[in-house]
């Protein structure tokens, strides 16, 4: 892929004013056992088309329900959640999830599992293997066409899932942690790839992610949560960092550094409220 | 990426139908026929002990009612040179393939019913594992009066014998699929039956072809229970005339033939298909 000079591309899109994703006083309730858990309260969350938007914040605090929301998975208790100014109703495949497992076909080979997205969505069958050879060559994996997905390797795995998705041509890519079962180097190189996919094809993304390094790698703008009930915390912008970045970048630590102390405090509530008392008295270091 | 493209290659599966018709399978059949002798050498070496110590050292049995292995040899090659034996078995395996046939397909089909609509399992759910507890020898009678005293009465009861074993696992095997493949195929807009046809079916198929091989099992029993209660050409018409003639040799022929049979079509057909599938799908390593 040729160096796409990423930074004029993000003032481009900053240009445009029309949200593409928009969730408006948003509260959203769970039940667990016999109380009555608010998983969200009062979210405002603009999203203009093309950003990458991470989510951060500790186990439970609803930022996976918010890509169930945008994905029309589940719905909002109050308040709005837009797309391109019309309100959610249903799952389609124009918000397409990533998940952390890649959620490939085992019955079906490479190619075939991104074919079944095409045919899904209607794409003639005369179009269905150009346009999936094109995708998958994208993903660097035109030589595994015909291979069996248990063949492949975890990262391999997750690339066809991109693949996959990308290949359906979304507006918004929500993705749930797909990088978190992958080992470190794998992991490192997808974020590389993923900027690249991200710069080459100006989807709007939505990413959850535990890792405050990831969030700042691959956001515009990192978003933290409260612990329960979820709420916007702080933004931050990483639009000032040069792209493509890498995960060990040295300019991104201080904002990593400050993003993660926000975080603690919020860390060490889902922490006591999870192991209770056994956690009382002593200094949880994040 | 730890797995290289050379070592993949290597690995690369055949598909399920040339892995089925290749030289190895003239090789598997070898190999389970040599198996089947050595058991069969091995049966008949304990027979032959008890045979002599029971009949012919202590008189305990009389030889009519207990014979040797090598009488029940003689009986069997004789009710195979004058063609009794050829024209009972294809009777037979006959009206089998035909009720198994029938079987499958209507098995699946009522239990992916069953896991499609609540209503179709609310009325039929309960009917199916009442029948399921009925042993199908009771439908002869029924069959009887509906068919007549034909090959339809049998075939009828052979059905009855396996089709709902096949529905129950089918049935489950739908409810074991991962909630992931289904969950990434709805967002892709597969939905209703597109949906079954696309994903449950073929992720059930590991599961549906173990229940196949249980139904195999049932139809065989339900096949045998029917011709021993009505007359016409078949084995187990061989093993009432072996009752009326106190041929005690026909019998354990006819039930070593019964075993034989049975036994190589679910090693030979049924369980290598199964295999094949979990290869191809990832789930054995072998």
């Amino acid at each position: 892929m040729t160096s796409v000079d990423v930074n004029n591309r993000v003032k481009e899109k900053t240009l445009s004013t029309v949200s593409r994703l928009s969730l408006q006083q948003v509260s959203k309730g769970f039940k667990s056992g016999n109380t009555n858990l608010t998983a969200l309260e009062n979210i405002n969350l603009e999203v203009k088309p093309g950003e990458f938007v991470c989510l951060v914040g500790p186990s439970g605090c609803g930022k996976s329900t918010i890509l169930n929301l945008v994905s029309g998975l589940e719905h909002a208790d109050s308040g709005k959640v837009l797309v391109n100014g019309q309100a959610v109703v249903a799952p389609g495949p124009d918000r397409l999830f990533l998940f952390q497992e890649p959620a490939l076909f085992p019955w079906l080979n490479v190619i075939s599992n991104i074919e079944f997205g095409l045919k899904s969505i209607g794409v003639p069958k005369s179009e269905r293997r150009e346009r999936a050879m094109k995708y998958l060559t994208m993903v660097h994996l035109q030589k595994f066409a015909d291979f069996r997905v248990h063949q492949l390797s975890g990262g391999m795995r997750q690339r066809v899932a991109i693949a996959r998705a990308l290949a359906i041509d979304p507006e918004v890519l929500l993705m749930d942690e797909p990088f978190t079962a992958l080992d470190a180097q794998t992991r490192d190189i997808l974020h590389q790839e993923l900027q690249q996919l991200w710069a080459a094809t100006g989807k709007t993304i939505i990413f959850v992610t535990h890792n405050v390094r990831e969030a700042v790698t691959l956001g515009d703008r990192v978003i933290i949560f409260t612990y329960r009930p979820g709420r916007i915390k702080r933004e931050f912008s990483t639009t000032h960092l040069s792209r493509p970045r890498h995960i060990e970048d040295q300019a991104a630590l201080s904002l990593v550094r400050e993003i993660t102390a926000e975080l603690r405090s919020e860390v060490q509530l889902a922490v006591a409220a999870e192991y209770g008392e056994a956690y009382e008295d002593e200094q949880i270091a994040v | 990426m730890s797995v290289t493209l050379e070592t993949l290659s290597k690995s690369k599966p055949q598909s399920i139908a040339s892995q089925l018709f290749s030289l190895k399978l003239a090789k598997a059949i070898g190999f389970a026929l040599l198996k089947i002798v050595a058991f069969g050498l091995g049966v008949a070496i304990v027979w032959e002990v008890i045979y002599l110590l029971m009949v012919e050292v202590f008189h305990v049995w009389i030889a009519a009612l207990f014979p040797a292995p090598v009488d029940v040899i003689i009986s069997l090659i004789d009710h195979a040179t004058d063609g009794t034996l050829l024209r009972a078995t294809s009777a037979s395996l006959f009206r089998l393939f035909i009720g198994f046939g029938l079987s499958l397909p209507l098995g699946v089909f009522s239990g992916l019913g069953l896991a499609r609509s609540r209503w179709f399992k609310r009325v039929v759910g309960p009917i199916v594992l009442g029948f399921q507890a009925l042993p199908s020898v009771c439908w002869l009678p029924l069959s009887i009066l509906w068919f007549g005293l034909n090959e339809r009465a049998i075939i009828f009861v052979v059905v009855m014998g396996s089709v709902f074993s096949i529905t129950i696992a089918t049935y489950d095997s739908t409810k074991l699929i991962p909630p992931l493949l289904l969950r990434a195929a709805s967002n892709m807009g597969v939905r209703g039956w597109a949906l079954f046809w696309r994903v449950v079916l073929p992720a059930s198929l590991p599961a549906i072809l173990s229940g196949a091989r249980q139904g195999w099992s049932f139809a065989w029993r339900s096949l045998l229970g029917g011709e021993l209660l009505t007359a016409g050409v078949g084995l187990g018409n061989l093993l009432n005339q072996g009752r009326d003639l106190t041929d005690m040799s026909l019998v354990m022929a006819i039930m070593l033939v019964i075993i034989v049979l049975g036994l190589a079509f679910d090693q030979l057909v049924l369980t290598r298909l199964e295999h094949a599938v979990q290869r191809s799908y990832g789930l054995s390593r072998s």
